[in-house]
């Protein structure tokens, strides 16, 4: 019916609108007198006459506006019209305004912000060109173990695919040290491959990215510089090609810069891209790195899939003691990342839709008791001829102004959310890059602005413009079937607020017994008074195995030797710091495993006293001591989970198993306490330890605990450090416990997060609850006078009123509790020493709720009671 | 329809004479209110069955006067034929059976 030129009459009727008005209303005139002077004819007096033709005629305003609808922009009319009206309506009420706004602003900001996040993880990751063809190529065994792919294998893939068109493994970052400009500075490099920045179709702004055969053992090192390091470090100069930077004690020459903004996950700290091909580590076991690759135009994800399932298999039989039950997964990269956080993430939007939902129930609580007050308002808007639509209309515009203003306020709140994600989330998700308020993030936040006012809306809407004009009009506005209707709604309202607020906060309290549970677990480590730092020696100015031993061996003497310091150490991989060693354990005299994997274990090495230094127990055997040295005969100690595992009725110390990294045979000499090295909350695995001076690398940990504060701790181990070589920078300096805090950066975001909207929840259903009940109870200031004036007590008449507001709190208890179990199923993996049943929780949530409904129905309650009863009576 | 039937036998009429004459014509029997003809005479302003002139009563009083146009003329036909196949289906229906 809207064709082009119906349209174009509306649109012209904009500007003739005044003239019609003034025609229809002389047309309406016209015929009412006409009619009036008939009836005056026919023998009525006066008034009577006007009245009668008024009666006969109908609702004139009413008809009018009919007339101009016909004509006109109805809808843009009403909205304008509804929009002045609800300001002109809110502003008397700015107290009710501000808490609706506030609620809303809440539910909406906290959505806003976790959309943000899923937005900015899954739903659009990477800014990359046809982003769809990038995949992730994975190497899985079949027992389920995900691992990254050994170097070996990568290159095999890459030479005999067919469906990639290019293949790269992502930047493993690697600390270097720059000297030779001022002091000695930290940076870290991104070792990757040639193919890196094709697989994502990305080219540098100047210069350009390393070949295949710069990426060759011998080729002289070569940096691609990201846009933040050409800026600050060489000032933009568009000459920087070709010049040198000092690494390591090795000359790296600048061939590219990457454009600005460029991102991948894992890559948030590097400085530099450099050729991994020289330091890869060659085995098929060293399942290391990382592989993404570039499909060719035209092969789908399962073309992919099943050519790189037919290489695993080949390779398999090639090399069986290696390659066995190893295939190879081809997924989107963003499926990839998803795999990773979904459940988090899926968690987390849960709980803010129910932190909104509730925002909801609360706003339409407080509209259905607003509605009330306006009873009579509707009443003569009714009688106006205004129909029950046109009203329900009206509200739902107060209620959706309401919301937007909500949805402007959470924007602020969202934004400020997303910067504490951004430092709070695990670095690997790359959130800086990509978590910001963007067009996406704000359409959704109109959107559920919009949704929520009226879901908020609709149900106070309704009920309010049911109402009979007439019965309201004659009875003072208290028809007590409509009342009771209305109170009926409210006691829904209650329960379902307590409903929602029980699976929050039984949420909540699951995930915050198990972070407590896990900060207080016992690691095996002593995590008092102990200070760790990291150091990575330079390859070159530590060539030799012998030159860093000697090192290591010189700071940790004169570490010892400092005041305050009782014990001095170094281990390879700190414990709770993720750096996690693998290699096989095959023993002596045992057939060989059929699966390297089923033997995979923990690899470390430790400097002699490492163990008492961490309160390590020592079980059985003895310590490494001074005399195992490179020279002398390789020996291990392994922990106890392995002990169990391996040797379940025997004494493992005397036996020996093959070092993958050294190929000798090491002879255990002693079994320690088991410790987690990943987080408190995984179980340890099976490791072994060799002595470092039989194992030495260059980047260490070295741990130092001692009687004072850890400040000082930091000054006397920057000071030994700086004696033996002032070109060396201390890095991750910390104390224990803060290492132990640190790995559970997640589940403290998760617990925070959650109880956070806890608190929320709690706030909301007392403030819900009171209102509520205080509405109720003003309803019935009549019936409490009537009550009181026919000797009901004080008592009486507060347990009448608490009554109401903890019924329905009971059962939103009954279905909020059945409901919380099911969904505590789901968080069963986040959990820690924590039953998803946990009787705690489950008591004391339901426990706490309730015991704020009585008291949020108290207040209202001791004013109910405090009525004169005459006054009440008299006054209504 | 009735509004169309009105001007199609007196010509043009102002909207008062219409519901005049709808009520006499009617005698009585079809009381509406009277202001509901102006909104139904702008929506058929609008499709064009009608047209509008502003002209002198005999009282010598401005009134809008309506006119029937060739298009409202079609309508009224199509109508009224509409109505009377359904008013005799009806009376098919009610008229009692032939013994």
């Amino acid at each position: 019916m809207e064709g082009p030129g119906e349209l174009w009459r509306r649109f012209l009727f904009l500007f003739g609108r005044s003239r019609f008005n003034r025609e229809m209303e002389e047309e309406l005139r016209f015929h009412l007198e006409s009619r009036a002077e008939r009836n005056r004819a026919e023998g009525m007096i006066g008034d009577e006459a006007d009245c009668a033709a008024r009666r006969r005629f109908g609702n004139a305003p009413l008809l009018e506006e009919k007339s101009r609808e016909a004509w006109g922009w109805s809808g843009l009319d009403h909205l304008t019209q509804d929009v002045k009206f609800a300001i002109r309506s809110l502003r008397k009420n700015p107290f009710f305004v501000v808490v609706v706004i506030l609620t809303l602003a809440f539910g909406i900001g906290v959505n806003t912000a976790i959309f943000s996040a899923v937005n900015a993880l899954l739903l659009n990751p990477y800014p990359f060109p046809q982003p769809d063809r990038i995949v992730s190529v994975e190497a899985r065994h079949t027992s389920g173990t995900n691992i990254n792919t050994g170097y070996r294998d990568y290159l095999d893939w890459q030479q005999q695919n067919a469906v990639f068109e290019t293949m790269a493994i992502t930047p493993e970052s690697r600390g270097y040290t720059l000297t030779g400009a001022g002091e000695p500075q930290r940076m870290t490099g991104g070792l990757t491959t040639a193919g890196f920045l094709r697989v994502l179709g990305v080219n540098p702004v100047l210069g350009r990215f390393f070949t295949g055969d710069e990426d060759k053992p011998g080729a002289a090192p070569v940096a691609v510089l990201t846009y933040a390091t050409w800026r600050q470090r060489f000032g933009g100069d568009p000459a920087v090609l070709g010049r040198t930077m000092t690494l390591n004690a090795r000359t790296f020459t600048v061939i590219g810069v990457l454009p600005r903004g460029f991102a991948f996950p894992g890559i948030e700290t590097c400085d530099f891209f450099s050729a991994l091909g020289e330091s890869a580590s060659m085995g098929r076991t060293q399942h290391q790195y990382g592989v993404v690759a570039r499909l060719r135009a035209g092969v789908s994800v399962e073309q992919a899939q099943s050519d790189m399932s037919t290489i695993a298999r080949r390779l398999e039989q090639q090399y069986p003691a290696t390659n066995t039950g190893w295939g190879v997964k081809v997924q989107p990269i963003g499926a990839a990342l998803a795999e990773e956080t979904g459940t988090l993430v899926g968690v987390l939007f849960a709980a803010v839709g129910f932190v909104l939902l509730l925002a909801c129930v609360n706003v339409s609580g407080l509209l259905l008791a607003r509605a009330s007050g306006r009873t009579k308002e509707i009443a003569i808007r009714s009688s106006l001829g205004a129909g029950r639509g046109r009203i329900v209309r009206q509200m739902l515009t107060e209620t959706v102004l309401l919301s937007l203003s909500g949805g402007a306020v959470g924007i602020l709140l969202a934004v400020w959310l997303m910067k504490v994600l951004r430092a709070a989330a695990p670095e690997e998700l790359a959130l800086d890059a990509t978590l910001h308020l963007n067009p996406a993030v704000l359409a959704f936040t109109v959107a559920v602005s919009l949704l929520t006012g009226i879901v908020s809306g609709l149900a106070p809407a309704w009920s309010a413009s049911g109402a009979e004009p007439n019965s309201v009009l004659k009875e003072d506005g208290n028809a007590w079937s409509r009342t009771r209707s209305r109170n009926r709604m409210m006691s829904w309202l209650v329960a379902g607020e307590v409903a929602l607020s029980v699976i929050l906060m039984a949420g909540a309290g699951l995930l915050m017994k198990s972070f407590a549970l896990a900060l207080d677990v016992d690691t095996g480590l002593r995590v008092e008074h102990v200070l760790t730092f990291a150091l990575n020696l330079p390859g070159a100015k530590y060539s030799s195995e012998a030159r860093v031993s000697a090192f290591y061996g010189d700071l940790l003497e004169r570490l010892k030797s400092s005041a305050g310091v009782e014990a001095v150490a170094g281990v390879m991989n700190l414990p709770m710091t993720a750096g996690i060693t693998g290699g096989s354990f095959q023993v002596e005299g045992r057939p060989k495993a059929p699966d390297w994997v089923d033997t995979l274990v923990e690899y470390n090495a430790t400097t002699p006293g490492y163990f008492s230094a961490m309160g390590i127990p020592i079980l059985r055997g003895r310590d490494f001591n001074a005399q195992d040295n490179g020279a002398s005969l390789p020996v291990a100690i392994v922990n106890e989970t392995l002990a169990r595992q391996y040797f379940p009725n025997e004494d493992p110390i005397g036996h020996r198993y093959r070092d993958d990294y050294s190929g000798k045979w090491r002879t255990i000499v002693g079994v320690t306490a088991s410790v987690q090295h990943e987080q408190p909350t995984k179980p340890p695995m099976p490791g072994v330890y060799a002595p470092h001076a039989q194992w030495p690398s260059n980047s260490m940990w070295v741990t130092v605990r001692g009687r004072g504060d850890a400040a000082q701790l930091t000054e006397t181990a920057r000071r030994a450090v700086r004696e033996l070589d002032g070109d060396l920078p201390l890095l991750k300096i910390r104390t224990m416990r803060e290492v132990v805090a640190d790995s559970l950066t997640e589940s403290r975001l998760m617990a925070s997060l959650l109880s956070g909207f806890a608190v929320f929840a709690l706030l909301l259903a007392a403030i819900g609850i009171y209102g509520i009940v205080d509405y109720s109870v003003r309803q019935r200031r009549r019936e409490m006078g009537i009550r009181m004036a026919l000797g009901a007590t004080y008592g009486d008449v507060v347990a009448l009123v608490v009554r109401k507001g903890a019924l329905p709190a009971v059962a939103g208890v009954a279905v909020g509790v059945p409901l919380a179990l099911a969904g505590a199923g789901v968080i069963r993996a986040m959990l820690y020493g924590t039953s998803p049943r946990d009787l705690t929780v489950f008591m004391g949530v339901p426990a706490l709720l309730l015991l704020v409904a009585v008291g949020a129905s108290y207040l209202p309650a001791r004013r109910a009671a405090k009525v004169d009863s005459m006054a009440a009576l008299r006054c209504e | 329809m009735l509004i169309l039937r009105s001007l199609d036998r007196l010509g043009p009429m102002h909207g008062y004479g219409i519901a005049l004459h709808i009520q006499e014509m009617s005698d009585s029997v079809l009381q509406v209110e009277e202001g509901s003809l102006y909104p139904a005479l702008q929506r058929m302003l609008i499709k064009g069955w009608v047209k509008a002139e502003w002209g002198q009563t005999e009282n010598n009083r401005r009134a809008r006067y309506y006119k029937l146009t060739p298009a409202g003329l079609k309508q009224l036909t199509e109508e009224v034929s509409e109505f009377t196949r359904v008013m005799e289906a009806i009376t098919r229906v009610i008229e009692p059976a032939l013994p």
